[in-house]
């Protein structure tokens, strides 16, 4: 295979923007008595586990997921700040608008990264693409502030794009082209390659592969015995810098989504029932308030509850039921009904609850599925459509059920990989 | 950290390349002169429009809301540590 084909459009030039260390950035960004801290982001006050770590936290080794206490004994002046989702999603949408710009051939593919093709402008509007570079990352200071930085990777696809973005240094604009093509693949680390995760590292090192390049040393008689026939062939397309399934997939339109679910973790241990319950309802409300936004309802309905987890060795403690119905549902009490009198009350209270989580599955347009007749179902319609309309217009939570009285409301949040791309309209 | 204040204030400011960019506001009678405008942010409550301010005065962060919807202003939050 020739290493200069990187792939069925060769002649393409791709932008790969990346915000450095976007939720701490952001917080950094709105509150100058935290710019040059160590600052972790947790998911809201009390919390433990740091879901984004400042530039400065990061010198001192903490990363996305660490444990507080941990963190702390690396780096005891941490500063821990609760996350404002509401803020990040608006200034992704901000950093979208500021994209558009520049080229209609834009994705964003997670909250704080977006691919920009210039293929078809570039030879007319931006012929130095490394200016262009510099320009959005200028654009970008000058819409969400001085403190956000970006790094700018440029390629040939979307997979050496990111790639370049992924190891070149906070606030730099790197490209990979066919000159530095062969050298980048053998010194590239894995955990800077889009689509190969933990568990695949783990296997291509047990082999002594320890960069992409060195994939092509090896057969496909070799590597399809431990991979098997698509991750060879992924494999194979990564170790030339040519584009993985995954990614070519974001040529394809935005199905509709598969399933909505919602998951939360806890402050404490959940025994009481009164709590649990009240939990249980705020998740499924959500879920059906997103359905329904969607215009969409689904047939497969599932509960999880996890206990503490015990430690090293010691089976989790995770209990969770499904069920699949023969009718489509997208209202909150319906859903409920399922989840809490028929699979919860199966549960034998085997251990106290930290992490709650519902899903409603196997979802369709409601234009293809056709309609309940039943008087009941009928009610459930003009009782959401009363509901979703106060909440547009008076805000969330404005109308409630009494099964949430008195408990801490749980709101809405984003997830930095925008699993919910569709819903946010991005 | 933050503290919680919702109370109502007044605020002036200038529009510039048609955004509102607040000056300074008034709170409990006395006015804080707006020192850097770092963040703003359009959210959403339901329905309801909200646009967020984060401002610095005399070295102070507050965050400001807009409710686009009754045209009123907020002081959410003053930071201290």
């Amino acid at each position: 295979m020739n290493n200069t084909t990187f792939n069925n459009a060769s002649t393409s030039t791709i932008l790969h923007v990346d915000i450095n260390s976007y939720f701490a950035t952001l917080q950094q960004q709105e509150n100058p008595h935290l710019r040059g801290r160590p600052i972790g982001v947790v998911k809201d006050e009390g919390r433990s586990c740091i879901i984004a770590a400042s530039k400065e936290a990061k010198k001192f080794g903490i990363k996305t997921g660490a444990d507080l206490p941990e963190a702390r004994l690396r780096c005891p002046d941490l500063l821990t700040i609760p996350a404002q989702f509401d803020r990040y999603l608006d200034a992704t949408r901000r950093l979208k608008k500021i994209f558009t710009q520049i080229a209609p051939a834009i994705t964003i593919y997670s909250l704080d990264e977006a691919f920009i093709d210039i293929s078809d402008c570039q030879q007319h509007l931006y012929p130095d693409s490394h200016r262009l570079g510099r320009q959005i990352q200028q654009l970008i200071k000058n819409d969400l502030g001085e403190w956000v930085t970006a790094s700018v990777g440029i390629g040939p696809n979307r997979f050496l794009a990111k790639m370049a973005s992924e190891i070149s240094p906070p606030e730099s604009v790197f490209e990979i082209n066919h000159h530095n093509l062969d050298a980048v693949l053998a010194e590239v680390k894995f955990n800077d390659v889009c689509g190969i995760g933990y568990q695949l590292e783990k296997k291509l090192l047990k082999m002594g592969i320890t960069h992409p390049y060195l994939i092509r040393l090896y057969s496909n008689d070799d590597l399809l015995p431990i991979f098997g026939p698509f991750w060879t062939k992924e494999l194979k397309k990564m170790a030339y810098g040519q584009e993985p399934h995954h990614l070519e997939l974001l040529n394809e339109p935005l199905p509709h989504m598969k399933s909505v679910g919602r998951s939360i973790t806890g402050y404490k241990l959940y025994d009481n029932e009164q709590e649990i319950k009240s939990i249980l309802y705020n998740l499924t409300e959500e879920v059906t308030h997103k359905v329904r936004q969607m215009k969409l309802a689904g047939r497969a309905v599932n509960v999880s509850l996890f206990g503490q987890n015990r430690g090293w060795g010691q089976a989790p403690q995770i209990w969770h039921q499904h069920l699949t119905l023969k009718y489509y549902l997208r209202h909150t009490q319906e859903m409920f009904q399922l989840i809490y009198d028929q699979l919860y009350r199966n549960w034998q209270r085997e251990f106290k609850v930290i992490k709650f989580g519902v899903r409603l599955g196997m979802l369709e347009p409601v234009a293809e599925i056709n309609p309940s007749l039943l008087p009941e179902a009928q009610q459930q319609e003009k009782i959401s459509a009363a509901k979703d309309y106060l909440t547009e217009k008076y805000g969330l939570f404005t109308l409630r059920s009494g099964v949430l009285l008195n408990q801490p409301l749980i709101r809405p949040e984003v997830t930095g990989f925008l699993g919910d791309k569709t819903y946010h309209q991005l | 950290m933050f503290q919680r204040i919702a109370e109502k204030i007044e605020v002036a400011g200038v529009y510039k390349n048609t955004e509102f960019i607040p000056r300074k506001f008034q709170w409990r009678h006395r006015v804080y002169q707006i020192d850097e405008l770092t963040l703003i942010s359009d959210i959403k409550d339901g329905g309801i429009r909200k646009r967020l301010y984060s401002v610095t005065s005399r070295g102070n962060l507050y965050r400001l809301c807009f409710n686009r919807d009754s045209e009123s202003w907020l002081l959410e939050e003053v930071w201290y540590e």
